[in-house]
């Protein structure tokens, strides 16, 4: 994919003092959130179920209306006005949590075709697209079969194989590993760590602690509300707050927190990844 | 193979204790071009009281077998043997009662105005008395952690995510199956509604349930299932005790799937994986 343009304000998503009601609600959904991703740069959404993660993303994408927000831009676009908002929704790629309400067309190859019809691409461009998307996320065999007939995992794979064929400047993935199996699972982080490098700005929803320790900042929501904003080592290490939030820790850190927990304080920060854990636990206990 | 989920040969008479046998099962869906092929001479089987991880790539059919078995596709070819009966036997309708499925995403199905009317729908259509619909809900609240007192009043869609998914576990509880079959149910929780969820099987598990647990989750797979089952394109390409010898492991080898975690730890520090533990506290009591 070749670098996509980008002019306007270096943080590709940019959002400060942001609200958001859902029609009737009471209290806000979001409340006074400000979250900036630079180009070249993934940022982790994580927060209990019901925090907010998946409003924010619909917000992202044009998708919902702010009440307010002292400014709010993704992709260049103003998502406080109409325009801005129809603009966001060609510009930023949003891969839904559910899988079943992105799938629209009859086959699977139709399905990721469909983004680059309406852009209006001409059709031996979007044939090799599709076969590269396919291809890439292990499709090929299934590119005639009906969406109703895939399973949780090949449906997820779909979807997200439409967001990313069209080549967009900020994607926002909600759970985008949420179905698949592990070897799924790792093509996505892998595919996602590619498009970053070439210049995309990422927001990567993830109920995983272990796809944490990818991305290059965390925001962490409680109630709508960010509690936490930085570095991914500032977050896993307070153990007050992420035992607040109920979100645990990566698998390594778990470990590392039962041991001390038992006396043995492994030297140095929080091991977060297996390689981490390992490297810790050799030095002399 | 030691385990009692192990391959067994079609036709094989069941032993007794064995609460749930596959035999040569075949399923396909049709679609306008050519039928899809989802289950291949399937055969295994399952200990009354075990607790059995069903593995396998996406679309490897670990769905599909759970509805068979459920009864909700008819297998082409096989059987479906449960407590030793197979369809046609006297007992089995009433045996299949017993058989609970939680879909993937259940909450998507909750459609009664209260907590209470959404668990009591099952038991109500087994046609049991007020008393018994009524002691059956209260129990299979408190068991998914959602205490009647307190949520069964409430409407279902006023509930957050994770009691969402626990009231969907409940109203299968409410019909006090025997056998539970789980079709992802940790897929979108957050973390600590995933651990009361992994704490709700453990009970339900120790009380005698049989679990089957469809899962991506390699790790919780691991410390909540004493076996496992792996498809790989609708055929068993495992099936037993969980086996990390030395040489690399079988979930190595299968296909799209890896090791849990811990094992893969205990094998890094040159320890025998086979005796890697089941979860964190147990891997830091080793390690401390």
């Amino acid at each position: 994919m070749t670098p996509p343009s980008l002019h306007g304000s270096p943080a590709i998503v940019d959002v400060a003092g942001l609200h958001y009601r859902y029609p009737g609600g009471r209290t806000d959904a979001l409340a006074d959130l400000s979250l900036d991703v630079q180009q070249g740069q993934t940022v982790a959404v994580v927060g209990a179920n019901g925090s907010g993660k998946s409003t924010l993303a619909r917000l992202l994408g044009g998708l919902e209306r702010a009440a307010q927000a002292r400014h709010a831009v993704a992709a260049g676009h103003d998502l406080m006005s109409e325009a801005g908002r129809l603009e966001a929704r060609r510009d930023v790629g949003v891969l839904f949590q559910d899988p079943e309400n992105q799938l629209v067309a009859e086959c699977v190859e139709d399905d990721v075709a469909f983004g680059l019809e309406n852009l209006g691409w001409a059709p031996p461009e979007i044939r090799a697209r599709v076969d590269e998307m396919l291809e890439r996320f292990g499709l090929g065999d299934l590119r005639h079969r009906e969406p109703h007939l895939l399973s949780g995992g090949q449906k997820q794979r779909t979807a997200l194989a439409g967001v990313l064929a069209v080549p967009r400047r900020v994607l926002v993935l909600d759970e985008p590993t949420a179905m698949l199996d592990p070897a799924g699972r790792s093509e996505v982080l892998e595919a996602v760590a590619a498009l970053r490098d070439d210049g995309l700005a990422i927001v990567f929803i993830t109920q995983e602690m272990d796809e944490v320790p990818g991305a290059d900042r965390v925001l962490a929501l409680e109630r709508g509300a960010v509690v936490y904003s930085g570095g991914v080592a500032g977050l896993f290490g307070d153990e007050r707050l992420v035992r607040r939030l109920g979100l645990g820790l990566p698998a390594a850190g778990e470990v590392a927190l039962e041991l001390a927990g038992r006396g043995r304080r492994l030297d140095g920060p929080l091991p977060l990844t297996l390689d981490e854990l390992v490297a810790a636990l050799a030095e002399p206990a | 193979m030691s385990g009692s989920a192990s391959s067994v040969a079609p036709h094989e008479d069941a032993r007794p204790g064995i609460a749930l046998a596959c035999r040569g099962l075949g399923f396909s869906y049709s679609e306008a071009r050519a039928p899809i092929p989802a289950l291949r001479e399937v055969s295994f089987e399952l200990c009354a009281g075990g607790s059995l991880a069903l593995l396998g790539a996406s679309g490897s059919g670990k769905s599909t077998l759970l509805q068979v078995v459920r009864g909700l596709d008819e297998a082409e070819t096989g059987a479906v043997l449960l407590d030793g009966r197979a369809a046609g036997d006297v007992g089995y309708p009433e045996l299949r009662r017993e058989v609970g499925l939680v879909f993937q995403v259940p909450e998507l199905q909750l459609f009664a105005a209260t907590a209470r009317e959404d668990v009591a729908f099952g038991p109500r259509r087994l046609g049991w008395s007020g008393d018994e619909v009524e002691a059956a809900v209260d129990e299979a609240m408190d068991l998914a952690g959602l205490p009647p007192a307190d949520f069964g009043d409430r409407h279902p869609y006023a509930l957050s995510g994770g009691e969402q998914r626990r009231l969907a576990l409940a109203g299968v509880l409410a019909m006090r199956p025997r056998l539970l079959l789980l079709d992802e149910p940790f897929v979108s929780l957050d973390p600590r509604t995933r651990r009361e969820l992994a704490r709700i099987l453990r009970r339900l598990k120790d009380s005698g349930v049989t679990l089957v647990l469809a899962t991506h989750d390699v790790d919780l797979a691991w410390s909540l299932c004493d076996e496992l089952l792996v498809l790989d394109r609708g055929r068993v390409a495992v099936a037993g005790a969980w086996d990390f010898g030395a040489a690399g492991g079988h979930l190595l080898a299968a296909d799209r799937l890896r090791e849990p975690f811990l094992v893969t730890l205990w094998r890094r520090l040159g320890r025998d994986p086979r005796e890697a533990p089941r979860t964190a506290a147990a891997a830091a009591e080793a390690l401390s």
